[in-house]
């Protein structure tokens, strides 16, 4: 009876692996393979490797909170197996409706839950737990705001991130011994930005091990059956079969996404991102990777389009607020008004493109509601499980 | 009798039946191409790589491109001549804006690439939220 619920749960838990593995992967290297600098079978092992390194060191931190800082007792392996369930339908949710549903969430509403029918919830870690989870996609917001403003203006002048034709190393093979040597195109610029992208990746890599390897293993460990080691060995391994099989299409459509920014701004994001969730691991807050980014992501948008005006104008609209908005959107666009107008067929710019019109905060709102939404559902439907099921705990 | 259309068009292909149908049965009409970009996505991609951009204007008529390419090519089939638009933004608050300078908006069924749950759910369906709050005739065409 054990093994069976046990192997029940190891499939579950691969299950929800693979689909973290999907998307973590697209993330991480969406943009590197975007930009031709990584292919994507390189990018689904070196994945494989950090998330491992990950998992196994930062992400015992986040373990431990799941399985035993959410609620008082432990975790049984029956009340774990239904909670991956949970985890596993959020992700089945996100996937047959497109809607970002961030598991690391997800998996702590369903584990919360579980507390609140038991009545072992601990409030002081989910108080904790949900006062990060509010300050972080502020700190995201405000990190990538300053990067877009002050910093990503005066680095682009002066970084140019591009892959020449040809590979970018070559085994030089005249000499006695084989030595590596430039391709016919590389120059040491080259060698020295793909390394940096390379490294930023496995960084993002190991941060998405840190806080998704606990989500897929956490449940199954201690007492519910497996070694710590074990469980994050196969949650490495599933999250590796997804980065090899899903993430072919993810990192063509979230990672593509990404791409849609150049990826100088892709790796600014990656960096701060993979600090934050890497940072809040550490201290055992699981955190979505993707909420840190799409954060990141926003801020840096935002900062850019509000460069042109000062500080205090974009933060307060006091001072002749009124007509701010206007006045955003016609700074960005060059003066554009003395232009001829071109021939009637051809293509004609509109006069005013405004900056401001990109960031209608509406969507990121209604973004944001699917990390409220997500987590409360599941802990509603885990809370009713439990209770109308006690036998399982 | 019409004599300036609107036609907001992507690169799905009902957009592309849209201008036809515009063109075909509007034979006098001046027809105007309408193409938004830097719509609300996923992870916002689109619209912050548009804001990165140096001249905002100049990026947006470079991504505008390859569907104005496709419009003129549909209009050169019928011996026809169109005006072109970019703009940025949220698309039917974009085509909405603009609805009263002309006399009717012809617009495709639906969108294409990003037509999925999450897009609606951000964005909407722009041919449905036109035709509901537009202030002069739509014809949705599929």
């Amino acid at each position: 009876m054990v093994e069976t619920l046990l192997l029940i749960g190891i499939v579950a838990s691969v299950f929800v692996g693979v689909n973290i593995g999907g998307s973590s992967t697209g993330i991480t290297w969406g943009p590197s393979v975007g930009a031709g600098i990584v292919k994507k079978t390189t990018a689904a092992a070196v994945m494989t490797v950090f998330v491992f390194l990950g998992g196994i060191t930062v992400g015992q931190n986040v373990m431990e909170t799941l399985s035993e800082g959410i609620i008082t007792t432990d975790l049984t392996l029956a009340a774990g197996v239904a909670v991956l369930f949970f985890i596993g339908l959020g992700i089945l949710v996100a996937n047959i409706f497109g809607v970002p549903v961030p598991t690391s969430m997800t998996t702590v509403g369903a584990i919360a839950g579980l507390g609140l029918a038991t009545g072992t919830l601990n409030y002081v870690t989910m108080a904790e737990i949900i006062t990060w989870w509010i300050v972080t996609p502020i700190i995201g917001f405000w990190v990538g705001g300053v990067i877009g403003r002050y910093l990503y203006p005066a680095v682009n002048q002066r970084v140019d991130i591009k892959k020449s034709e040809g590979p970018l190393l070559i085994l030089d093979r005249q000499g006695t011994v084989p030595t590596p040597a430039f391709g016919p195109n590389t120059t040491w610029r080259e060698l020295g930005t793909t390394t940096v992208v390379l490294i930023i990746g496995c960084y993002m890599a190991f941060s998405a091990g840190a806080s998704n390897v606990p989500n897929a293993a956490a449940p199954l460990v201690g007492e519910a059956g497996l070694e710590v080691t074990n469980a994050v060995i196969i949650a490495t391994i599933a999250i590796g079969i997804g980065g090899f099989t899903i993430a072919r299409r993810t990192m063509d459509s979230v990672g593509g996404e990404l791409s849609d920014i150049p990826l100088l701004a892709a790796l600014f994001v990656m960096v701060t991102a993979s600090s934050i969730t890497t940072a809040l691991s550490y201290i055992g807050i699981p955190i979505s990777l993707v909420m840190a980014t799409v954060m990141t992501i926003v801020g840096i948008g935002w900062g850019r389009a509000t460069r042109p005006i000062t500080f205090r104008e974009a933060v307060s609209r006091d001072s002749e607020g009124e007509d701010r908005e206007i006045e955003l959107g016609a700074i960005v666009t060059e003066e554009q008004k003395d232009e001829p107008t071109p021939p009637i067929g051809e293509a004609e710019t509109e006069e005013v493109l405004h900056g401001s019109d990109l960031f209608n905060p509406q969507a990121v709102i209604k973004y944001v509601s699917m990390w409220i939404i997500g987590p409360s559902m599941s802990t509603i439907l885990a809370y009713g499980f439990f209770v109308l099921v006690p036998g399982v705990t | 009798m019409l004599s300036s259309i609107l036609v907001p068009m992507d690169d799905s292909e009902p957009a592309g039946h849209a201008l036809k149908y515009a063109l075909e049965n509007h034979p006098d009409a001046e027809v105007t191409v309408l193409h938004v970009v830097g719509a609300p996505s996923m992870m916002m991609g689109d619209a912050v790589g548009l804001t990165l951009e140096d001249d905002i204007s100049e990026a947006a008529a470079e991504r505008a491109e390859p569907v104005f390419d496709r419009a003129r090519e549909i209009a050169d089939d019928l011996d026809r001549g169109i005006e072109t638009i970019v703009s940025v933004g949220h698309p039917a608050r974009n085509v909405l804006d603009r609805a009263d300078d002309y006399d009717t908006i012809v617009i495709g069924a639906h969108g294409s690439d990003r037509s999925r749950a999450s897009h609606r759910f951000l964005v909407g369906n722009v041919a449905e939220t036109v035709s509901k709050r537009s202030s002069v005739p739509v014809t949705i065409v599929r």
